[in-house]
């Protein structure tokens, strides 16, 4: 194997290095990409069974340090205020996300600038539009064109029917004079590229048995296989080595077998997010980069970004069907997106509707805060509630901070030996008084659409999907990992497609962007091929 | 549920015991319409759904005097009730686990009109929703318009 030289390698099959790998395929370079999970089987799911509520408490729990599976590795959520979750496995996070999908808008790309905090990105939304396009046509995208909050879109599919959830809190919206739109969703409405539509499972987060859902093991890798690309699963890498002239030129791994293998390339490409990416780089130490490999701005690992989050629930006297449908994906609110000063803050936030839980989660639920008692009393309780709330996620703008890190643990591995990320991590104040606003301004709205009880919380702490900024891009190599188009600035044959090399998160879920950025990335080392390592 | 059991696991005097636990943490219905947690076959369903959790389950059942399901509904209750409050984690699990199977169960998810059985493949009808309901937002866009940063 270690004489075995592939032109590209890629560390992570999730969404962006799904794309980046479909995109390099159309070159005929020698593609092969190492997931440290496995496939996923649709019909081992959740919704396959009655009891799917309390199996996504199991093996697609969000939270690898609950599911534990082989393909996971600990976590040290210790001294950080947000857990992480996430998926290991080919298709990644998008396996269990909500597919909630909008972009990043115009104006998160030039923050500095508009509001003198944190960096301008080196690019903006112009140069990722193509490929926002291009992500939308090859994931299968649902939605409405006219959105006045964004420039021109069209997505390809018509949107996900938003239900009498949406309606409800469209009204709410409409009372008070609110921008609303129906959500872009990484969901098929209708049959589309060999799928089939989506049937309104209700439980996106655990997994979707239709195929409706558009996780990138049903979209881009069939894709990116039948073009040539090499897929191995169950590799998991330990670190990215690197040759006399410091370019990288292979990575060890382990095999599903646990056997330490090396692979050569002339290429490597990281895709692992906000938590892996920086892991492998903290973890490929020599004596070129003692420090971590790509890291001599001593920023890998830094300016980590989650979402703050926090959720308001509404209780409605009429019945709203919310157990069905997909959870996160109905309508959004950019109200509030953009910096107004009065506010006491910057930048904004996403209010994005969610529908209700599913009979057993209600219940439990509803014995842990009190609503719905066990005992004779449980079933007009339970049916007061059960299909009768919806929830306003606040998906808020957070800003990078150097103290807010990825390490490696001293003591935590994983099965494999590799040290475990340690996450530090605390809300800023901008991040909480954001949140609060939120959280007052998603009580309005449930009163306004007729809530007759309403409650709020957050931020609140497992809610950190959104793994971004932790090998940031920009043109001064001194303050940022990555140049303009995703190379290390100090390996010149390393790249980041990933959500490590966001600037700044904006404040909406990142997968569009994180694709967008792949396939921008991909389409100039295509472009630079001759002169790539220059 | 599931028929498919190993057979009874408890003795008489534990499965009387588990009946009356059962029948007073979801009683049935004053209209009749919905079961007893008692009658949807929780204990298949600890055979074939958790039968990690049977040796936790028979520790919860010798907390219990022998003469429990003896008692009147409210006695039990309030038996139960100092349970919870003492031991909250173990009683929080049984009520899950009673929680999960009680709404399995096809006669309690047509009474609340959920699909019977899995989600998959059956699925749901959604209202598309009335899209008409965006004309204020469109009549205000120049109020949201996007603007070049």
């Amino acid at each position: 194997m270690s004489d075995d030289v592939v032109d590209v390698l890629i560390i992570g099959a999730g969404a962006s290095g799904a794309a980046v790998a479909w995109s390099l395929a159309e070159t005929r370079m020698r593609v092969v990409c190492l997931e440290q999970g496995d496939w996923t089987r649709p019909s081992d799911y959740p919704t396959n069974a009655a009891n799917w509520e309390s199996q996504a408490h199991g093996p697609y729990h969000i939270d690898p340090n609950v599911r534990g599976l082989e393909a996971d590795y600990p976590i040290n959520n210790d001294d950080s205020e947000v857990i992480v979750v996430n998926f290991n496995g080919v298709g990644g996070s998008t396996i269990l996300y909500g597919a909630h999908f909008p972009r990043l808008h115009p104006s998160d790309f030039k923050v500095k600038s508009l509001d003198g905090v944190a960096d301008d990105w080196p690019i903006d939304y112009d140069t990722l539009e193509p490929f926002f396009e291009q992500n939308d046509q090859i994931m299968g995208v649902s939605g409405l064109a006219g959105d006045p909050m964004y420039p021109p879109k069209d997505p390809p599919l018509p949107p996900i029917a938003m239900g009498l959830v949406g309606e409800t809190a469209a009204r709410g919206f409409n009372a008070l004079g609110w921008h609303w739109w129906p959500s872009d969703s990484a969901i098929i409405s209708q049959p589309y590229d060999g799928r089939d539509r989506c049937v309104f499972l209700g439980p996106c987060l655990s997994g979707c048995a239709q195929g409706g859902k558009s996780s990138t093991d049903i979209t881009y890798w069939p894709k990116a296989i039948r073009r040539g690309v090499e897929l191995r699963t169950r590799c998991r890498v330990r670190e990215v080595t690197v040759n006399d002239q410091g370019f990288a030129d292979g990575v060890v791994y382990y095999d599903e077998n646990g056997d330490e293998c090396l692979q050569r390339a002339e290429i490597v490409i990281m895709a692992c997010n906000g938590v892996g990416t920086p892991r492998i780089l903290l973890n490929s130490k020599s004596n070129s980069f003692p420090d971590g490999l790509a890291n001599r701005s001593g920023l890998v690992g830094k300016n980590l970004m989650f979402h703050g989050f926090g959720y308001v629930q509404g209780l409605f006297e009429e019945r709203l069907d919310g157990h069905k449908g997909p959870q996160a994906c109905s309508i959004l609110s950019k109200q509030f997106y953009e910096t107004d000063p009065s506010r006491g803050f910057v930048r904004g936030y996403n209010m994005q509707i969610s529908r209700g839980s599913g009979p057993l989660n209600t219940a439990m639920a509803g014995y842990m805060d009190g609503s719905i008692p066990w005992g004779p009393e449980h079933h007009d309780a339970f049916r007061k509630r059960f299909d009768h709330t919806f929830a306003i996620g606040i998906v808020g703008e957070d800003l990078p901070e150097e103290h807010n890190t990825v390490t490696l643990d001293p003591k935590l591995v994983d099965s494999s030996g590799i040290p475990a990320p340690k996450i530090t991590y605390t809300y800023s104040e901008n991040s909480r008084k954001l949140i609060d606003h939120g959280l007052a301004r998603g009580e309005e709205v449930m009163r306004a659409a007729g809530a007759k009880e309403v409650m709020s919380a957050g931020p609140l702490r497992p809610t950190g999907w959104h793994l971004l900024g932790t090998a940031r891009m920009g043109d001064a190599p001194e303050k940022s990992v990555v140049n303009r188009w995703g190379r290390s600035h100090d390996v010149k044959n390393l790249f980041i497609v990933d959500g490590s090399i966001f600037v700044t998160s904006g404040g909406v879920n990142p997968a569009s962007t994180i694709q967008a950025c792949a396939l921008y990335i991909a389409d100039s080392i295509k472009k630079n091929l001759t002169n790539l390592f220059d | 549920m599931s028929s498919e059991t190993s057979g009874p696991f408890l003795a008489e005097p534990m499965k009387r015991l588990l009946t009356a636990l059962l029948d007073t943490l979801i009683p049935a219905s004053p209209d009749g319409k919905m079961p007893s947690a008692a009658e949807v076959g929780f204990e298949a369903y600890l055979h074939t759904q958790a039968h990690e959790y049977i040796s936790a389950l028979e520790d919860v059942l010798q907390s219990f005097d022998s003469n429990f399901s003896d008692l009147p509904p409210n006695r039990r209750h309030e038996l139960l009730e100092h349970f919870s409050k003492d031991r909250p984690a173990e009683f929080s699990s049984l009520l899950a686990r009673v929680y999960d199977c009680y709404y399995q169960d096809n006669r309690v998810r047509g009474e609340i009109g959920v699909v019977q059985g899995a989600p998959f493949p059956q699925g749901n009808d959604v209202a598309q929703g009335d899209l008409s309901l965006l004309d204020p937002v469109m009549e205000n866009r120049d109020r949201y318009r996007y603007r070049s940063p």
